[in-house]
Formats: structure tokens, sequence, C-alpha cells
């Protein structure tokens, strides 16, 4: 059966997102050009949190999903280029908690990996360098950094 | 009430009461002087003066206000120290969810229709929290115990739909009393009275149904310089009458049957009604439109006479006349209601011109707003019984007592001197589409069928679901609720127009789509199976489920209410609300119930050679006889 033990977690994520989720995110099936909604990948928006430098951002991340969820983590992409120590330059989100061999569990939800990514924002791990730009900036510039920061949220505003 | 056995499992048990109302004030009352302690209670309603009678917990002075509430604070009155949580809300609402019921050791239902049991029996099933769920019909009652995996769940055995009757049966060859006042409150009542859009099958002819339908939907305006009067007397002549003669025409129905006479107003009256009019101005005291009654104008006072046929025919003229006279403002937009005093008359005179006609005997306006309105009397006595009932077997599960739990049915006519029947629980159904996982079959044309088509008649329909999440592998076709943005809701709006087999992941023969509910924690698989053709006739929906044990029985009641060419309507043939109201100190009766009752030689008889061995029970008693007196009574 297809998408069998995946599908029917999604199904749940989808229904507990719906019930309830935390201000100002969003989370939902990526609906194709010809109207097919798929559950295998999520568009999400993350805000910056207030009162940091990421405040004012609706930052978009895509969740795919792949049949072997939720023994396996979604892969987590914020635009190619995103800027942040721990972000791919594909964009690829770099945080233990997606990470198969260390902290992930199946327990982990869709609501708890976007707050989970939320913090990461503002609070990299410079053990984990996913990309020079925002890593070097980050550990040797921190005023540069800081203003990149600024200028991204400002790259990304709410979609409303 | 032995207060000296109370038991650690009693004292620290939470339970959840769903109702306040009949057997739940009993049920209350009872629950605190067994030592219950925590006891929650939720109940929508609120009191009303017709409930007093019976659910005495409840004064007066409390009409208006919440049955949880009041029922809580009597019980406080005479056991101060318990505690007792009321909540005035449908346990439908989002907030009783499955978290909210798993803090619950049991929950004990003392509901009044089918669609709440089946909600609160699907998050009982959701949560693992034990049901114990009952019900009354007068003298009738029953207790059961449902508790996942080890018995069967309330959906197990299916539940009766309502009391349905062929289109034709109606409309043409009405040989029952209920068969009559079906035609004269769902087809005739509302052809005058309401929405004048609604497809209506008054005037379905056998043969010529099409050449004729245009001129036939005329017959009921009424013409702009037609006096009252004479508006009245043509429907008349053209319902009972014309449409007879019309009828008697066609041999062929008649072989086997006896020929209705004709009834025309010129024959039933002996001379010029007008004279013999009551007098219309004796409403004019009261500008409360559910006041006016053409038995009041009449002089008729005792609604339990029978009257004759001249009786009848006066009341349905003057009925008639005082809803064109008293209501106009309404006229389009009435359905029948069994608390419009007019509407009960006007519908009782109808059924007994009809019933006259068809040689069937009349009955009396009490009697026939018992039928219309599909009401049976409550007896108290028999709440206080399922009541206790409902305690003792909620005891036994919060012992987890599995051996000793009984369904218990409460009978009219006791042999033997036994009123109560206990019978050994069954085990789950293996395929409830409920609580097991096996997929049903849908038979379906894929190339005709809309979605809406599939939502409408099988997900919410059948399947009883409020806010379905419809799904094929991963993909969503369809998904419902404020919370949905606009653009989503748009695409799903635009799937529901589209046909199976065109949707954006095309539903073919093979498919298996899943379907879920928000909030029901419900989930169940449908396999798909493409048939081109199917029978108008038998099968109107142009779909068919099954894959349930005696689904298809369901099922085919539901798909007899329609005949004639695909013009037919639900109106016409579903007979009997589901929904059950309270009123006047007589409960309608769910039809849920009363299969459920219908069922208990059935249910009984496989259990006969256990209930022997088995030195608790009791003598047996003559089951099939009793069912069939009692389906006599309650139809």
């Amino acid at each position: 059966m297809s998408g069998g033990i995946a599908r029917g977690r999604l199904a749940e994520e989808r229904k507990a997102w719906r019930k309830n989720h935390p201000h100002g995110f969003v989370a939902k099936p990526e609906t194709g050009p010809d109207g097919s909604v798929n559950l295998m990948v999520w568009h999400c928006t993350i805000p910056g949190k207030a009162g940091t430098d990421w405040e004012g951002g609706y930052f978009p991340l895509t969740l795919h999903f792949s049949e072997d969820y939720p023994s396996k983590p979604p892969k987590c992409k914020f635009p190619q280029g995103f800027f942040h120590p721990n972000v791919y330059p594909s964009g690829t989100v770099c945080l233990s908690i997606l990470n198969e061999d260390s902290g992930w569990r199946p327990a982990i939800t869709v609501k708890q990996i976007l707050v989970g990514i939320q913090d990461l924002l503002d609070q990299p791990n410079p053990a984990d360098p996913a990309q020079t730009d925002g890593y070097q900036l980050f550990i040797q510039e921190p005023a540069e950094y800081k203003r990149r920061v600024r200028q991204q949220a400002k790259q990304y505003p709410p979609l409303v | 009430m032995a207060s000296h056995q109370r038991s650690p499992a009693i004292k620290g048990a939470k339970v959840l009461m769903v109702g306040a109302g009949g057997i739940g004030c009993e049920l209350l009352k009872t629950l605190a002087l067994s030592g219950f302690e925590d006891i929650h209670i939720i109940d929508m309603d609120t009191i009303e003066v017709s409930n007093l009678n019976r659910q005495f917990l409840f004064r007066q002075s409390h009409v208006g206000q919440s049955k949880a509430k009041v029922a809580r604070d009597a019980v406080l009155r005479f056991r101060p120290h318990i505690s007792i949580t009321s909540y005035h809300a449908n346990v439908k609402d989002p907030d009783f969810n499955v978290d909210f019921f798993k803090q619950f050791n049991v929950v004990l239902n003392g509901l009044d229709n089918l669609d709440a049991r089946r909600h609160v029996n699907r998050l009982c099933l959701a949560s693992d929290v034990p049901l114990v769920e009952s019900g009354t019909t007068g003298f009738l009652g029953q207790v059961t115990v449902h508790v996942k995996g080890k018995t069967e769940c309330y959906e197990c055995q299916p539940k009766p739909t309502p009391k349905t009757y062929p289109v034709c049966t109606i409309t043409s060859t009405p040989s029952k009393f209920v068969h009559c006042i079906v035609w004269s409150k769902d087809l005739l009542f509302a052809k005058l009275f309401g929405d004048k859009n609604q497809e209506n099958d008054l005037n379905v002819r056998s043969s010529d149904a099409a050449s004729s339908s245009q001129q036939a939907e005329d017959v009921f305006e009424r013409q702009n310089d037609e006096g009252i009067e004479e508006y009245a007397r043509r429907i008349y002549d053209h319902v009972f009458g014309y449409n007879i003669e019309d009828a008697l025409s066609n041999e062929e129905t008649w072989k086997n049957r006896n020929r209705p006479k004709p009834l025309y107003s010129r024959d039933v009256f002996p001379e010029e009604p007008s004279q013999q009019n009551g007098n219309m101005d004796k409403n004019c005291a009261t500008d409360d439109p559910l006041s006016v009654s053409a038995m009041a104008s009449l002089g008729l006072k005792n609604p339990q006479d029978i009257w004759s046929l001249l009786e009848n025919s006066r009341i349905f003229l003057e009925a008639l006349k005082l809803f064109f006279g008293k209501r106009e403002k309404e006229i389009g937009n009435l359905s029948f209601d069994k608390d419009d005093q007019l509407a009960v008359e006007f519908v009782t005179a109808a059924a007994n011109i009809r019933a006259a006609s068809f040689g069937i005997p009349l009955h009396s306006l009490f009697e026939a707003k018992g039928i219309a309105g599909n009401i049976v009397h409550a007896v108290a006595t028999t709440n206080a019984v399922i009541a206790g009932l409902i305690v003792i077997e909620a005891i036994k599960v919060l012992q987890s007592d599995a051996n000793n739990y009984r369904m218990t049915y409460c009978l009219e006519h006791p042999s033997r001197k036994m009123l109560l029947m206990p019978v050994e629980p069954f085990e789950p159904n293996k395929s409830c589409y409920v609580c097991s996982e096996t997929p049903l079959l849908l038979e379906v044309n894929t190339h005709r069928s809309k979605l809406r088509d599939f939502v409408e008649k099988i997900v919410k329909a059948k399947l009883g679901m409020n806010f379905p999440l419809i799904m094929y592998g991963p993909a969503l076709l369809y998904e419902v609720g404020d919370d949905l943005d606009e653009d989503m809701a748009a695409n799903y709006a635009a799937n529901l127009e589209k046909v199976l087999s065109e949707l954006p992941s095309p539903v073919t023969g093979g498919t298996m789509l899943t379907v879920e509910d928000l909030q029901q924690e419900f989930t169940c698989n449908i396999n798909i199976k493409h048939r081109e053709e199917f029978d108008e006739e038998k099968e109107p929906d142009g779909m068919l489920l099954s894959g349930w044990t005696q689904a298809p029985r369901v099922e085919k009641d539901d798909n007899k209410t329609v005949g004639n060419g695909g013009s037919s309507t639900s109106n016409a043939s579903s007979a009997m609300p589901v929904e059950a109201e309270e009123d006047d100190d007589i409960e309608i009766v769910p039809i849920g119930k009363k299969r459920k009752l219908g069922e208990i030689s059935k249910a009984t008889n496989p259990n006969l050679s256990d209930v022997a061995d088995d030195d608790d029970v009791l003598v047996m008693l003559d089951g099939e006889n009793l069912d069939v007196k009692k389906k006599k009574k309650l139809q």
C-alpha cells in the first residue's frame, strides 16, 4: 500500500496541525499546478522570533517526507542560499533532531520540528557549520552577521 | 443503595455522563447514592416544562436553565461532599476530544439520538475508555457494554436508518395508515406549504408522468382571482378525487388490491360547507401563529376522538384556509413540525381522508400526531430501571469483571415474571467499519459520480462523518473546515464537482481511498470498484457500499425509498425523522432504539445455549413473539 505508515502518520499530523498550531506558523501539504494535494511535501512558514534580529521575517521552509517517515526524519529546506550558519547552500537545515543518527525520534511532531528550527534561527550551533558565509561572519564579524540577518528578515515579509 | 459496599473502584472512579435528561437524572442520582465521587456531566439542552414529570431533579423554576447544571446542583444538595462537574455543551464540540475522554474510567450514555451515540462510541474507541450505552422507549429499554477489543462496539451491528417506504406505496398503493401519514406529511403538506422548488412525487403517475407533470405542477398554485374556499375545494378534489380516479385507470395496479374510492368534496359535503364553517374570528384573539387551530374554529375538542370522513374533510378545508388566511407569510417555507397544531390538524385530516378512500381505518389526531412526529411516551420507571442497570454495569467495568458484563433488555411484556433479560455481550464484529480496519467496498461509476456524491451520500450519510479528510495514498482529495485557507478551500471545492476518475489523483477501479474525520479519530479504508450501470430504482445513489455485516440490508432499505424515474425525493420517502426530541411528557423514539429492541430476539438466540449453562442468568423468554408484538406497536 503506497505510503501506508507514512501516509497514516501524516494524516494525523495534518489533523493535529489543523486543530492547533503555534501562532504565525504555516504548514500545509503542497498543492500542485493540477490541484493535487500531496501529503508528502509540506510548505511551511516560520516566523522569526520577536525580540531577535530575525523578527519580522516569515521564512519559507519545505518539508520533504519519505516513505520511511516517521522512522526517518523529513528533509527540511529553506530557499537556496539562505543565510544561516547551520543551513547548507542548498537550503537544507542541519539540526540534531533532524538527524536520524542522533536526535530524531519518530514521536517528534511537525510542530516540534518547526518550533525547533525557529529556535535554531537565533541560536546557531557553531559546532556544526553548514555554510562558510554565515559561519565566518557569525564567528568573526558579529556586527556584519547581525546586519545580514536583519536584511534577510526584510526579504521575507509576511505573506498577507 | 448499600453504602457499606462502596469499593475503592467506585470511590476513585472518574466517570463521564453524557445526557442529563430522562435517563440522565435517574443516573446521576443513582451514581451519587452508590458512592461515586467524581462525576462529569455533559448536556446541551435546557429544561422544558414537558420534562418535569419524569426528570425529577428539575422544578418549574428551572425551566430554561441548563440541564447539566441544574442536575448537578440538585444532587449536590443531598451529596454535598462529592464532585460533580457540569458542561452545558454539545458532546460533539471539539473541546471534548480524545484527550478529554482519556481522563475518565468509564463513559455512561443517556442520549436521545443516534448521531451523538455514534460520536461518543468513536471517541471512546479512540481513547480506549469503556462505554456503557443505554436507551429507553416507553416500557422498553436496554443497557449495553462496549469495551474496545472485548465486546462489540456500538456500531458493530448496523443501526437502523429511519424507516422508509417505497415511493409507489406512498404515492399510489397505501395499505397502512402510516403510508397515508407519510403521503400527507411529506408530499401533500410539503407541496402546498413547503418549498415550491423541491422535487415532489405527489403527481407522479405510473405512465404519463412526463407529459402531464407540467400541468400538474400548476394545479397546486392558487390562481390570482381564486377565492380561498374555491381553491381549498379544488385541491381536495384534485388529490382525493381526480388523482385517485387517474390511478384507477391503470388496471394492472388493482388486480390484486382493493380499488380505492375517489372522493370529491361535492359528494362528501351534504350541503354548502361555507355555512357550517367555523368562525375564523375565534382565532383572532391571539397573534401566535402556532395557536391557530381548525379544530377550535370547528368546535372539535377531543384530540383522541376519531373524526368521521365529513369532519376530517371540514378540518382539511378549514386548516388550508387558515394557513392562507392567518399564516400566509410562512407558506413556501413551512416544514412539518409536530408542535405546530394547525400542521398536525391538516396532516391528520388529509391522512384520514386518504385512508377512507383506500379503506384503511381512520385514526385520531392524537394517534396521527404520534405517528407523524414519531412520538413514544416516556415512562419514568423504565428510565429508573435502566439507570440502575447502567450503574451495575459501570461497577463491573471499573472492577474489570469482564466475565460478568451483560447487555440487559427491559421488556414490556415479561414472560414468567421476568422483567429484565440479560444477555452476554458479543465479541467485536471483525468487519465493523468503526472498530475494525477491514476495508469497505464501494461500487461506483467512477466516470459519472462526482466527488460530491461520494462525500454526501457515503462519507456523511453512511459513515456519519462531519469533517472528513479523503485521501488516495498520500494525496489529499478533500478536506473541510473553517481553518482551511482560501486557496485550499477553493481547490477542494473544485474537486467536489469533478467526477472521480478526473480528480487530480484519478480514482478508478482498484483505488483504495482512506477517509478520516478531523474530530472523530476514526479512519476507514474503502476499496473502489468501477461499475458501469446502476439500477435507478434500487440503487438511486448510483453507488453501493458494502463490507460490514448486515450493512447491505440497511443499504437496501435506503434504496427502496426511491423510485419513479429518478425524479423522486428523499423527502417523499423518508418517513420519520431520526432526531429525537422531547415534548409534552413524551419522547420521540430515535429509530435506533426501536431497531435495537427489534433485535432482541436476534440478539438473544445465538446466546441461548450460553445462557442455559449460566446460573446467573434467568429463565429464557419467548423472544420472537415479543419482538413481533413490539414491532407492531412501534410502527
